[in-house]
């Protein structure tokens, strides 16, 4: 019938058709076809009442299909009761590399990585939940991360699997500490942006840590967009989750540390596009920056990159860069070593380190050579002499100290400064005109934005709620340079959370975490005194190397950190190094110890409180090397610290802390510092106090007690490295500053500020006296090569085509990627330097504390940064460029100037207007120049520019100068 | 059965014929090319709950409208073949049909006038103890000699029949694979236990791009056609389920279309083999779906252009290149010719 004609044509597609005229071409036969009416009929929806019950099917027999395919083993066992299949023997796939069994009875590689293959099962030996392994989605020197699915709950979870070695294990502990802080304490309904944590572990001998499954990194993002920046409402967008991240982090006290690209995540399937901060694997508490070398390069903050102590801060650096980053497509500060790390900052912000800094910093000497007398310093005439002391090395200098040469990047940008990168980075294509003169007054915003957090001091730089109040955050018209509210307290927020950790609540770390890992080496909680009276020497002290030392004495005496104190603690820290030293810290109700079992007391942490397990056998600890805890704790000073209970930060009526800072030494010491808690005080508090509840004093001596105080940083309160830029600052200024009216007094040795609880002292602290300082901010010739008026889109910038402004396209177009891995692998690295090798008390195994040391070095090891190269990609540590110097000196003795702007002022500003003005107007936002994108905006800043007189009066009016904003209050 | 070639078992009318078998059919394949006699051969494989099954050829002559057995060609074969399928047309037809069987073992049969004798037993297990049967296969149509199968193991196996050898083994699922489908002379698709349809490249086998994950996790997927028309185009379908999944390889994750007209589980797809936008399904429900992809799905989804009624639960459906006007089906001990 019809024309069924059978035929011999090979070709499928070039087939007789059964209506060959319909089907010239069997795409454009395709609509046309029809099913003809024979066998079949027109399709009518027919009433659900078939013959044929699907259910009652279900039950007779399974179809076909079924049987020969989910069934087939059960079907062959009928057809031969002989047969039989084991999945044991099914090729495993693999996921762990290296894949042979050597340690832990075949399970761990050589590595002491657990060996997963897909459908690997976890499992909770509390809970009998089961973690159903299904890949791999990153490793790293910490162990790898698992995507699993739970059956029990019919998701998908991250999980991290740590290293079957104590170090690891203790290291990952304080994540899960930390996160389970801030999930449940401070965002128990997760509007922070912070990864939340699920679970956590002991199987096969490793810790496994389970957190949500998250997406794409920002950086697999930009690299998706091929390195080509992301549109401005997206880098807003994102901009302020992660603010609202690092608010929490800020008012929880923790830093991140290593705040990256890599280390946010977009979330699954959110619209418009969600993002999440994860990786708190080396995080800290603000009182516990016990590691020196931290944070990824490109995103290290100078002072972190000095050996300067450091505070959340360095996570608004790290952030800023990101930003930056998210814009440009390209690192901000590619830095392919240290030293081209901080050339480039130097180079693209305009300025360096505050003098304050870099007299503290331990690493100065590496990168800055003393110019300048010292000794007019410390007779506080630095304000008087206009230019820093400090001159940062020339690639030369530098090689001659080094004995080599300095690693090098190479250029992105072929501009030098920030405003001229963004200014005119490559708009997109096709952009309608109108749309460039929008951009390019957001891009006006960004810059400013920009520079309030990629500010070399960290006492100036904002705090997250600062910055969120920025234009480009709030989508706000852009007309002025943004001057930040003075840091609000966050009184109620801060104390409605401090509140619950209250003794009376109980150790939420040991109520709430503690129980799966029952069974381990668990110590029973010291629910020690509050007030525990512990010998200096024996002091439990986390952060200092010295501490381990004396731990062996007293170990139980460790316990007060893990008591919640109901009312003070009393901790003493002692640090052998310097015999003499000692702290004291007392800290009412024990806030922070609420929140600090995480932290960085990474030797003791689990033996107290906690109730993880960790026993602290005294053996162990006394075996850590100097080498476990960063240099910036042994100094060479001692000091003392001592803070005055204050139940303040819990309530209310304790309207204060205080710490007391002195030295055994006998040297002068700029000790005591009466702070309020965390999140309280605006970090800018370094330079004045004006609150006229908070009152400050601030004592101010020479050298040795600046530089024990800097040592002490770690015992103290979140602001309190905060203060000691004001210190130094002070050197102009009289030796003590009383600011308010003072209830506590302290020998006037000390610097006491005591800050009281509302609001009343977020102090906007100005530098005094600083006006003096404006000089020869002119004087400073840039380097021709800064500035570059050809601007030529090399490299990655070539082409600039439309990305996705959607934001909501962003969480889809991207879906199915994961990366954990790249951001994991980073931190490994470094934590793997920087354990301290809780070895002391190992979670799972009590290994010889000695075998955990051998890999932690004091120092630096060179993977770290040939390791960030290579993440990358961008840097070419082969790459020699050779820059100029453009550390003038004359550009160095700006510095003293940004001290008389007000808090945000930023020295790089400063050089930078005046940089412009030497070279290139077309790029300042000056009034009077030609303004290239016709922002008319700036032209008469008239509400900012209120002490244009002064300091400034060298520059030209044509160029937006650092005047713009610098309002004396 | 009888001595002789006789037409057996069939009922006639124009639009169908229908062929009853001795025993319950699963295993379908119409061979590309007519034999001599310009009848088309239809391999019929047994679905016995015993160890020897058994596989008849038999011819249809769609003048006649007639079936014809043949009591030489048909063998057996050890537990029910899990698919039959003749060799791919090729521009130089040989003497005699070659078929393969899948099941235990991949088999390799020649077809010849009167009798079929085994060619090839391809065992790629590295045990004699136990092996992985594999629960189908896909003979590639742009290079003949090559088979992938597919098996419980969690692998996809490539075969070279010329030289009798394994080609590569890939680990292709997380679980154990229902379905295997080529789409060009080095790609080939798969599904698995795993709920996954992922596609490898025989030049990159170390990975594989997921198109498409059953929604819920884990939930098999069990059949798999790839639009030899449109290759962009693909459809599976889920166990348990009245769903046929249209994928779009350009867009994966998200299925371009859902066809949701059955009333009970689809047990077989069969894309139309000369147009690009026509897919059969069948199912429990004993209904064979004829459907045309719309290019946009109306609210209330997609209905189907023609159905066909069976007698009783549908597990097989052939659409052939070589006949793209019959449509071949199974249920029950039937097999029967649809006319489309």
């Amino acid at each position: 019938m019809d024309e069924v004609s059978p035929n011999n044509d090979a070709e499928p597609q070039a087939r007789d058709l059964g209506r060959a005229s319909d089907s010239a071409e069997p795409s454009s036969s395709s609509g046309r076809w029809h099913p003809r009416q024979f066998a079949f009929r027109g399709y009518a929806s027919q009433p659900e009442t078939g013959p044929m019950s699907p259910s009652l099917r279900v039950v007779v027999r399974r179809p076909m299909v079924v049987r020969l395919t989910k069934e087939i083993v059960e079907t062959y066992r009928i057809c031969n009761p002989h047969f039989s299949y084991s999945e044991e023997l099914n090729p495993k796939r693999y996921l762990t590399s290296p894949s042979v069994g050597v340690l832990n009875d075949g399970y761990d590689n050589a590595n002491s990585d657990l060996i997963l293959t897909v459908n690997f099962v976890l499992v909770n030996p509390d809970t009998k939940r089961r973690y159903i392994v299904k890949d791999v989605l990153g490793q790293g020197t910490f162990g790898q991360v698992a995507k699993c699915w739970v059956p029990e709950t019919c998701s998908f979870v991250a999980v991290k699997i740590i290293k079957n070695q104590p170090a690891y294990s203790q290291q990952a502990l304080v994540e899960v500490s930390i996160l389970t802080t801030l999930n449940k304490k401070y965002d128990p309904e997760d509007k922070h942006h912070i990864v939340r944590i699920y679970d956590y572990f002991v199987c096969h001998q490793h810790l496994c840590i389970c957190f949500e499954l998250l997406d794409t990194n920002l950086y697999e993002l930009i690299k998706i967009n091929h390195f080509r920046g992301l549109s401005l409402s997206i880098v807003q967008l994102f901009s302020k989750q992660i603010l609202h991240g690092l608010a929490l982090l800020k008012d929880a006290g923790i830093i991140h540390c290593d705040l990256k690209p890599e280390n946010i995540l977009l979330c699954t399937s959110m619209k418009p596009a969600e993002i999440k901060i994860i990786d708190f694997g080396s995080a800290c508490v603000e009182e516990r920056t016990v590691y020196s070398y931290i944070q990824s390069r490109y995103y290290r903050s100078p002072e972190v990159l000095l050996g300067y102590q450091y505070t959340t801060a360095i996570d608004m650096w790290s952030f800023g860069c990101i930003v930056a980053e998210l814009f440009l497509g390209l690192p901000l500060f590619p830095g392919a070593s240290e030293f081209d790390l901080l050339q480039r900052m130097i180079k693209i912000l305009g300025g360096q380190p505050p003098d304050y800094v870099l007299k503290e910093a331990k690493n100065t000497s590496k990168f800055f050579k003393c110019i300048g007398n010292v000794h007019d310093m410390e007779n506080f005439q630095a304000s008087i002499c206009q230019r820093s002391v400090y001159q940062a090395l020339s690639e030369e200098e530098f090689e001659a100290r080094e004995l080599k040469k300095p690693s090098i990047g190479k250029e992105y940008f072929n501009y030098m400064n920030l405003e001229a990168i963004v200014t005119n980075y490559p708009y997109r294509k096709k952009l309608p005109k109108e749309d460039i003169i929008k951009e390019s007054q957001v891009r006006l915003a960004l810059i400013d934005f920009l520079r309030g957090l990629v500010e070399f001091d960290p006492a100036k730089r904002w705090s997250p709620f600062q910055a969120s109040g920025h234009p480009f955050v709030t989508g706000e018209p852009f007309t002025c340079p943004y001057q930040p509210p003075l840091e609000t307290p966050r009184m109620l927020v801060a104390q409605n959370i401090k509140v619950d950790h209250h003794p009376g609540g109980g150790h939420w770390f040991a109520a709430g975490l503690s129980p799966n890992v029952v069974g381990r080496n668990r110590v029973p909680l010291h629910s020690s005194p509050n007030f525990q009276a512990v010998p200096y020497a024996h002091a439990s002290s986390y952060g200092s190397l010295g501490s381990h030392g004396s731990y062996n004495d007293g170990a139980g005496l460790g316990s007060s950190y893990g008591s919640y104190g109901d009312n003070a603690n009393f901790f003493a820290y002692y640090s052998p190094v310097g015999p003499s030293a000692m702290n004291i810290s007392s800290q009412g109700n024990g806030k922070m110890l609420g929140s600090s079992p995480d932290a960085r007391w990474r030797n003791f942490q689990f033996s107290h409180a906690n109730g993880l397990g960790m026993s602290p056998s005294a053996g162990n600890i006394a075996s850590l090397p100097l080498g476990t805890s960063p240099s910036q704790f042994t100094p060479p000073n001692s000091y003392g610290q001592f803070s005055v209970g204050s139940p303040g930060q819990f309530g209310p009526q304790s309207p204060a802390r205080g710490s007391l800072q002195g030295s055994p030494l006998g040297k002068p010491a700029a000790a005591g510092q009466f702070n309020r808690r965390k999140g309280w005080t605006y970090s800018g508090s370094s330079q004045v106090q004006e609150s006229s509840s908070s009152m400050h004093w601030q004592g101010h001596h020479n050298e040795g007690a600046n530089s024990g105080q800097a040592e002490g940083s770690s015992q103290l309160p979140n602001e309190s490295p905060l203060h000691l830029p004001s210190n130094l600052n002070a050197v102009g200024r009289k030796q003590q500053q009383v600011v308010g009216g003072i209830s506590s007094g302290f020998p006037a040795v000390q610097n006491v500020s005591g800050s009281f609880a509302q609001g009343s002292n977020r102090q906007w602290h100005q530098t005094l006296g600083a006006a003096d300082d404006m000089h020869e901010t002119g004087s400073s010739l840039p380097n021709p090569g800064d500035w570059d008026p050809n601007y030529s889109d090399e490299l990655l910038l070539e082409e600039v085509e439309e990305e996705s402004s959607d934001k909501s396209c962003l969480a889809t177009e991207f879906g199915k990627v994961m990366h954990l891995s790249s951001a994991e692998s980073l931190v490994g690295i470094r934590r793997s330097t920087n354990v301290p090798t809780s070895s002391t008390s190992s979670f799972i195994r009590q290994h010889g504390p000695a075998q955990s040391f051998t890999h932690v070095e004091p120092g630096k090891p060179p993977s770290h940064d040939q390791y960030f190269g290579q993440m990358r990609g961008l840097s070419n540590p082969s790459h020699f460029v050779p820059q100029p110097s453009h550390n003038s000196l004359s550009r160095l003795g700006q510095q003293p100037a940004q001290r008389l702007y007000y808090g945000r002022a930023t020295s790089g500003r400063g050089n930078e207007w005046n940089y412009n003005k030497m070279q290139a107007p077309a790029s300042s936002f000056n009034n009077g120049g030609p303004h290239p994108h016709g922002n008319n905006s700036f032209i008469n800043g008239m509400s900012w520019g209120r002490r244009a007189s002064d300091a400034f009066t060298s520059i030209p009016p044509t160029s937006r100068g650092r005047k713009d904003y610098g309002r004396i209050a | 059965m009888e001595n002789s070639t006789q037409e057996s078992h069939h009922l006639r009318s124009e639009n169908s014929v229908t062929h009853e078998s001795p025993y319950p059919l699963y295993a379908m394949a119409v061979s590309s090319s007519p034999s001599r006699h310009h009848n088309h051969r239809i391999a019929l494989g047994s679905f016995l709950e015993e160890y020897t099954n058994r596989v008849d050829v038999v011819s249809f002559d769609p003048d006649s409208l007639s079936i014809k057995t043949h009591p030489g060609l048909s063998f057996d074969h050890p537990y029910p073949p899990t698919k039959l399928m003749f060799h791919p047309p090729s521009s130089n037809p040989s003497k005699s049909d070659l078929l393969a069987s899948s099941g235990d073992y991949l088999r390799l049969w020649e077809v010849r006038e009167n009798s079929i004798e085994s060619v090839a037993v391809l065992n790629n297990s590295k045990t004699s103890e136990f092996c992985a049967p594999l629960t189908s296969f896909d003979w590639n149509e742009i290079e003949p000699k090559r088979i992938g199968t597919c098996s419980i193991d969690t692998t996809c196996t490539i075969w070279d029949i010329e030289k009798n050898a394994v080609e590569t083994q890939l680990i292709a699922h997380d679980k154990e694979v229902y379905d295997i489908a080529w789409g060009e002379a080095r790609v080939f698709a798969s599904v698995s236990a795993d709920g996954s349809v992922r596609i490898f490249d025989l030049r990159d086998k170390e990975h594989s791009t997921i198109i498409y994950e059953s929604p819920q996790p884990d939930t098999p997927l069990l059949r798999l056609a790839w639009n030899k028309q449109d290759l962009r185009y693909m459809a599976t379908i889920l166990m348990d389920s009245n769903k046929v999944v249209i994928l779009d390889i350009r867009s994966p994750a998200l299925p371009v279309a859902e066809l949701e007209r059955h009333r009970a589980s689809v047990n077989a797809i069969a894309w139309a083999p000369h147009t690009c936008r026509h897919i059969c399904s069948a199912g429990d429900d004993s209904q064979a779906l004829i459907w045309e992809l719309p290019t946009v799905a109306g609210p209330n989804g997609i209905d189907p252009m023609s159905m066909y009624s069976a007698g009783s639960e549908i597990n097989q459906l052939q659409w052939c290149a070589a006949q793209p006007d019959w449509i071949a089906i199974s249920f029950s001990n039937k097999m029967q010719l649809l006319k489309v």
